[in-house]
């Protein structure tokens, strides 16, 4: 259990249990330790990002780490502006994620229209949910109920307005046929020191 | 991952049990927020773990939401004490003000990537005073530097006076350095070419408040939570003091708060308010005075005003008068008195006047002002109409700069005047004040020698110096310029710039010398011949002042490299304690001050330490609204440093001014202007001062003056000024990620990859009339920004009128241009630009007008017009990597 300073706020804390239907599911408890399951199968290796408008255009090591492979979904099942919820890189606190094709070209998207990414769902600011709060016409995550903050999904996940101390770490994805695989995360997920350690 | 530096981290160091812990408060704006230095060693490989008894915050990792989570950009690594050390900023969750959760800003969030680490783009920070020689500026010892300044400095006195002696500093970094600086350039040179970062000349920032009787800074920040109408003028709290909106207002808004925001620009904060019942007044610039006025029309034909309030509070015919009209009191609020155009004779004398102003009919002030009429119906009604069981609403009023800088005395007497007819000030969610900029760290180490100022208005009144103006005409030969830009934070900059080029780098005594005495001679030769010296004392070198035009740069040490103290805006005192090493040979500004003074010949400036200052200025506070002398009474008492005792109070701080209480005990002061405090009866004891501000309001009898406003003192300017043909309004302001951190936000990495160079936005129809898109790179540019030359002296009334100014020759027509990326968005009232205020390389300032507010002396800095046209297409376009031309009022 972790330490609370002072009693908070009732609206505060339906705020952080998120909309109904996620707070339905269990996860997002703000009083109850969350269950973490350590993932098996990890594998070591390093994801390669291009930096398309770089000075070289070079591929660079973003991270070197021990993430999985993970299938999350099928290309031609995902529909426009439908987020496909998942958990990544592990079953632990803060990792679901959410998976959606824009219909508008984004940075790291994948897809012949480069327009499917993914990102974690809890605000990089003080860890509010962002579940059920896209908004299709600006392809955006956001407002937050703590704080306010939205993001940008186009562009990597960086904040438009508001607090949040990075942008939302986005899940890094591979193509292979038809199947899509979460491989890597740019970002640290909130409330966590590493990634691989929720 | 978007910039070709910037890639975010995946994982922080954890701090370990035994790692230090430091109270602190945040460097940036006016909220200044608790914050948590966690540090130490790298020495050692030390890091804390994932359990709560593994690590200095006792909580087991991942943290619950509002948790002590670390971000990466809350992480850095510092010299303390010579040695290599971790350190983890973060908002203090033990704070019971202000933050009260621990939360925090994107700026102060980032604070960790503010201080020195040559790793980080932060390796640029000055280190070693300079010296420009043969053009470029050389590092040399302090020594030489100071010798140079102080025999030129002394020379400039001696033969060209106190007068030409500049000295243009920040207002508010930090007491200790404050008071050295004002105690050498008021007390020791005594130059009336004497300013602040944000204004030409030394002059109250809100002429109606001052009038009226409220402080600045009066409100607690619960008051903004209690009451139940607010109304925002110029500015959206969560686009820049945003722990206020979070923490304050959005709890009020929760409960029922109907909230108002009048400003041109709709942002994150609005939207939200909007959609849980608020309002929107989306006025022109400028015509916020009208409105204002109209909505108390409104509120006065129905009968709706506080009239118990009035009655008990408000000056009547004699009151008005008393103390005025004995002999020659040269004071602002004298001249204004015996103007005639704002003293009235009490509430129906104000009324009467009202009335009678044609532009203050709802419909026609709703025309000029190009909003929907039944919304200052509707304002009125929230903020004065009683409810059903006969009580008022409790209303409270709030005011910033977009509104006080774009009619500076119009508005801010027309708000007072609304604001004490709706009963605000002085009670618990009834208030009146502003929600500030910068912090508050001023403290008067001498007085403003007004009558040295050649300003002179009609009659007898004489008004601080406008030290643009003094420059533009030539007099001054020497300009200190202390941690502010002066250049691009002034009105029509791109002509001032051009000034002070030609007083410096075009004079032909340059130095091309390494011999002092050379040196001394050349800059001595160079402001005889009417030229120009100028030392810049900063932490980064800025350019152009000290880039391009400084002689001697002074390496300054700033937030976490000495120990400083400062206010909030709701006065609430706290120490900022040292940290780690200052970068290189960087000095705080009051050693700085210190040893030039020494150096020039002044006594009294042989300070050891910051908190020796403090002890010695303290006294300076008393009075005022941040009065914290008795602090310094009972550490004496209780044998410690004022440093160590302002300690104690940890980020809780204490809030000004402070009392001392019959028990021993130290009392802050929760409002200003409290009539329901109880103060002791028998009066002060011992050093106690019990200022009239404490339960009455700051006038001449304690209550409220209730003065006039006519639009016709400015609508010539307004008039002359607004958009012709295909210009638009461009007007400025803040956005969040970038407010009062200018200085550090181009050296955070994501903080420029979000905001790489300014930007406008502009509405979707003017965009589409002139074939502009998301991320083209655009040309604003005018060939009429208006520039006030000259100081003259007034004789005729309207003198100083911008008509006249005009019929006299003192404004001449000037040009400028500057780029930026265009934002298309509807948030933003058809017929408007609005760019980000403070951007060195392109400043918004260079298209507003260099005319000064003409009753008080102050820029209308949101007043500026110009024309657009895109240039060609910016890489934000097309790529992904930075910037975003997301709409920022999502709710």
């Amino acid at each position: 259990m972790t330490k609370h300073q002072k009693p908070l706020d009732p609206a505060l804390v339906e705020a952080i249990n998120g909309p109904a239907e996620v707070a339905k599911t269990g996860k997002r408890c703000l009083m109850n330790r969350r269950q973490f399951l350590l993932t098996s199968g990890i594998t070591t290796f390093t994801v390669m990002v291009a930096l398309k408008s770089g000075p070289a255009s070079a591929k660079v090591p973003a991270v070197v780490s021990t993430y999985e492979r993970k299938h999350i979904g099928k290309l031609s099942e995902l529909k426009e502006d439908e987020p496909l919820d998942f958990t990544y890189p592990d079953e632990g606190a803060y990792a679901e994620s959410m998976l959606v094709k824009l219909g508008r070209e984004a940075g790291g998207g994948i897809g012949p229209d480069k327009d499917v990414v993914a990102f974690n769902y809890t605000c990089t600011h003080q860890g509010g949910p962002l579940q059920g709060t896209y908004k299709s016409e600006d392809k955006v995550l956001g407002p937050c109920p703590l704080h306010l903050t939205t993001f940008d999904l186009t562009r990597h996940g960086i904040f438009i307005s508001g607090q949040a101390y990075q942008s939302l770490p986005q899940v890094l994805l591979e193509l292979d046929g038809d199947d899509i695989y979460a491989v890597g995360m740019f970002g640290l997920i909130y409330g966590r020191y590493d990634n691989l350690k929720g | 991952m978007s910039t070709p530096y910037y890639i975010p981290e995946t994982n922080i160091p954890l701090p370990p049990v035994d790692a230090d812990v430091l109270s602190t408060a945040c460097d940036y704006c006016i909220v200044a927020c608790g914050y948590k230095i966690y540090r130490w060693p790298v020495k050692g490989g030390k890091v804390g773990g994932e359990k709560a008894e593994e690590n200095a915050f006792g909580v087991d990792f991942p943290v619950d939401p509002l948790g002590p989570w670390v971000a990466p950009n809350q992480y850095n690594v510092v010299l303390h004490n010579g040695e290599p050390h971790h350190v983890i900023i973060i908002p203090d969750k033990d704070t019971e003000h202000v933050n009260v959760l621990g939360n925090s800003s994107i700026r102060g969030g980032a604070l960790a990537q503010k201080v020195y680490n040559p790793q980080t783009p932060t390796r640029d920070r000055l280190k070693s005073p300079m010296v420009r020689m043969f053009g470029v500026l050389m590092p040399v010892t302090w020594d030489f530097a100071m010798e140079i300044a102080a025999e030129v400095g002394k020379h400039v006195i001696k033969k060209h006076g106190e007068n030409a002696y500049c000295v243009k500093t920040f207002s508010y970094g930090y007491m200790e350095n404050t008071y050295a600086i004002t105690k050498y350039a008021l007390n020791s040179v005594n130059t009336a070419n004497f300013t602040f970062h944000d204004t030409p000349s030394d002059v109250t920032s809100t002429p109606g408040f001052r009038d009226a009787g409220f402080d600045n800074f009066g409100p607690s920040y619960e008051d903004w939570k209690d009451a139940e109408t607010l109304l925002v003028c110029g500015t959206d709290p969560y686009e820049t003091k945003t722990i206020l909106f979070t923490d304050w207002m959005m709890p009020g808004i929760y409960n029922g708060q109907r909230t108002i925001f009048m400003v041109p620009r709709k942002t994150g904060g609005i939207a939200w308010a909007e959609k849980n019942g608020g309002m929107w007044l989306d006025i022109q610039p400028g015509t916020d005075l009208l409105v204002v006025n109209a909505i108390a029309r409104v509120i006065v034909e129905n009968g709706w005003e506080d009239s118990d309030w009035i009655q008990k509070w408000v000056n009547n015919k004699w009151e008005s008068s008393s103390g005025f009209g004995q002999g020659t009191r040269n004071t602002p609020w004298q001249w204004r008195t015996t103007w005639g155009k704002f003293q009235t004779a009490g509430f129906e004398d104000w009324k009467k006047w009202l009335l009678s102003q044609d532009e203050f009919a709802p419909e026609k002030a709703a025309e000029i002002a190009q909003i929907d009429v039944q919304k200052i119906y509707t304002a009125a009604e929230w903020m004065a109409k009683p409810k059903e069981d006969g009580s008022r609403p409790k209303t409270s009023v709030m005011i910033e700069k977009g509104f006080y800088w774009s009619n500076n005395t119009g508005n801010t007497q027309a708000i007072s005047a609304l604001g004490i007819i709706v009963g605000a000030g002085g009670r618990p969610g009834q208030v009146i004040g502003r929600a500030g900029g910068h912090q508050r760290g001023g403290l008067r180490g001498g007085k403003y020698p007004r009558n040295k100022s050649p300003e002179k208005l009609p009659g007898r009144r004489r008004r601080a110096m406008d030290t643009d103006r003094y420059l533009m005409s030539g007099h001054t030969r020497f300009a200190h310029v202390i941690g502010n830009t002066w250049i691009q934070s002034m009105c029509g900059s791109q002509s001032l710039a051009a000034k002070f080029n030609e007083l410096t780098v075009q004079n032909p005594h340059q130095i091309h010398s390494f011999d002092k005495q050379e040196i001394i001679d050349t800059l001595k030769r160079r402001v005889d011949s009417g030229g120009m010296v100028v030392v810049n004392q900063d932490i980064y070198l800025v350019d152009p002042i000290g880039a391009r035009y400084a002689d001697i740069v002074f390496p300054a040490a700033g937030w976490g490299e000495d120990t400083f103290t400062r206010a909030n805006g709701e006065r609430r005192i706290r120490l900022y304690p040292k940290f780690y090493d200052a970068p290189g040979e960087a000095k705080p500004d009051w050693w700085i001050i210190a040893k030039l003074a020494t150096a020039m010949g002044y006594k009294g400036f042989d300070w050891k330490n910051s908190n020796e200052v403090l002890e010695e200025g303290s006294r300076f506070s008393r009075g005022s609204r941040k009065d914290f002398h008795m602090v310094k009474v009972v550490a004496q008492r209780e044998g410690k440093t004022l440093h160590e005792k302002l300690a104690e109070f940890g980020t809780n701080g204490i809030q000004g001014p402070v009392l001392l209480q019959d028990d021993g005990t130290l009392v802050g002061t929760k409002r200003l202007h409290d009539t329901a405090r109880k103060l002791p009866v028998d009066g002060p004891s011992g050093a106690n001062r019990l200022g009239k501000k404490l339960t009455h309001f700051n006038s001449q009898t304690g209550k409220c003056n209730i003065q006039k406003s006519p639009w016709s003192l400015f609508s010539d300017y307004w008039a002359w000024l607004k958009p012709k043909d295909d210009e638009l309004w461009v007007t400025s302001g803040r956005i969040n990620e970038r407010w009062q951190s200018g200085y550090d936000d181009r050296r955070r990495p994501y903080i420029v990859q979000r905001w790489p160079e300014n930007w406008v936005e502009i509405h979707p129809d003017d965009a589409a009339a002139r074939g502009i898109e998301n991320g083209d790179y655009v040309m604003l540019y005018s060939d009429r920004i208006p520039v006030q030359k000259d100081t003259i002296l007034g004789v005729e009334g309207d003198d100083f009128s911008f008509t006249k100014l005009m019929e006299h020759g003192h404004i001449e027509l000037t040009e400028a241009a500057i780029t930026a990326v265009a934002i298309i968005t509807p948030a933003v009232k058809k017929g408007l630009l609005y760019m980000d205020f403070l951007h060195t390389a392109q400043p918004a300032n260079a298209l507003s007008g260099r005319v000064v507010d003409w009753i008080s002396g102050n820029y209308n800095y949101k007043m500026g017009v110009g024309r657009i046209r895109k240039i060609g297409t910016s890489p934000y376009k097309t790529s992904y990597r930075s910037m975003s031309f997301a709409r920022r009022d999502i709710a």
